[in-house]
């Protein structure tokens, strides 16, 4: 008679808690912070639509401390998803093969990563320039 | 087991045992074993086995991270027992665990049936793009060719990938890091033509949809297959399979 009785160990239930999965844990929740700036972004339009005093108390509540403290948590947040998410992209994507190697994963993140920067300063000067003109 | 002989210190081993006949769950029995420098985990479990007790069961085979038989959990991290050394752990007691994820045959031996249906599953042989008599010559691949799928083909299917994938912990039937690992290496293959019966296989649920790119299996990996990157590739594949569909010609 066969004593096969498979015993199923159940998977902790805070894996996501525990090293090493925290690292990704808290990758997807910077993944919240993108969303909530977004979303204040997004209350900034709605402000603009409704008209000149609600986006006075939009920039008001912009101003603010709590407001700022929140920017400051959400900027952090939002760099460490920029970094981690260029972290995985090589993952992503097919093995690029140059002269017969594969090219290093860390090279394509930053490669990535630096023209990801670029675009965001060119970004910041088109921005800058339109305001210094209007 | 000469080196034993002449070991000085000694380190606690909490084995996880689970032995179907007696035993209701697993439990944790503590056996102390003298090591020296170079003594492997695998070496200090085949010492209790000939020292202490007989009964205590794992597989192994060939001692050299080649055959991947001796996956098990140590000090919580997936590993080959045969290529961890017991001084690297420790340094008074260590933890070994059958691999997590996986149900419980006896002690650290797992059930590795669903891994093996899943592996079948792929289509793991190449499909040639049609037949090629022996006299018409071997089939040509450049450098570059080879490149692209050679790393996929080191997998010794040793299941650590899947013991540290908790998408997998959460849903047994995702087709798993491994598997798909194994996939890339022949949709890869410049000279395989079998890649639509391949994608088909993964475009469900409990295929590539199922990992969220926690990443950890590359890590655990002990020939650094990255099957992280089988998965994910697989993904931006899957989806534009299912766009293309309606419009390709090799429908299988």
């Amino acid at each position: 008679m066969s004593e096969r009785r498979p015993f199923h160990r159940p998977q902790p239930r805070r894996w996501w808690a525990q090293k090493p999965y925290r690292a990704y844990t808290i990758r997807e929740l910077s993944g919240v912070a993108v969303a909530a700036y977004g979303a204040i972004l997004l209350a900034g339009l709605v402000c603009l639509w409704r008209g000149p005093d609600a986006y006075a108390l939009y920039r008001r509540i912009l101003a603010s401390e709590a407001s700022l403290a929140v920017h400051a948590v959400l900027l952090a947040a939002v760099l460490w998803h920029v970094v981690t998410w260029f972290e995985i992209l090589p993952k992503t994507m097919p093995k690029l093969i140059l002269r017969g190697q594969p090219l290093p994963q860390r090279l394509v993140s930053a490669v990535a990563l630096l023209a990801a920067l670029a675009c965001s300063a060119a970004l910041l000067v088109v921005v800058v320039a339109i305001g210094a003109m209007s | 087991m000469s080196d034993t002989m002449a070991c000085s210190k000694t380190i606690e081993l909490r084995v996880l045992r689970y032995r179907p006949a007696s035993d209701g769950e697993p439990v944790f029995v503590s056996y102390r074993v003298p090591y020296s420098d170079d003594m492997s985990v695998l070496q200090a479990l085949q010492s209790i086995k000939d020292t202490q007790d007989g009964s205590l069961s794992f597989r192994w085979s060939c001692r050299m991270a080649i055959c991947g038989s001796c996956g098990m959990m140590i000090n919580g991290e997936p590993k080959l027992a045969c290529n961890t050394f017991v001084r690297d752990l420790g340094p008074d007691v260590a933890v070994i665990e059958p691999l997590q994820n996986f149900p419980i045959e006896r002690d650290l031996v797992v059930t590795v049936g669903d891994f093996v249906r899943k592996i079948e599953s792929i289509y793991p042989y190449i499909m040639p793009k049609a037949p090629k008599p022996v006299e018409d010559g071997t089939y040509l691949q450049t450098p570059a060719q080879m490149a692209s799928y050679e790393s996929f083909s080191d997998c010794i299917n040793c299941m650590l990938c899947y013991a540290a994938c908790p998408q997998f912990g959460a849903n047994p039937d995702f087709i798993g890091p491994g598997a798909m690992a194994l996939l890339q290496r022949y949709n890869g293959d410049s000279r395989d033509a079998g890649r639509q019966f391949r994608m088909d296989q993964i475009a469900g649920e409990d295929g590539v949809w199922a990992c969220t790119a926690v990443g950890i299996c590359s890590e655990v990996c002990p020939k650094q297959v990255d099957p992280a990157n089988a998965v994910n590739q697989n993904k931006t594949n899957s989806a534009l399979d299912f766009f293309l569909h309606h419009v390709r010609r090799d429908q299988p």
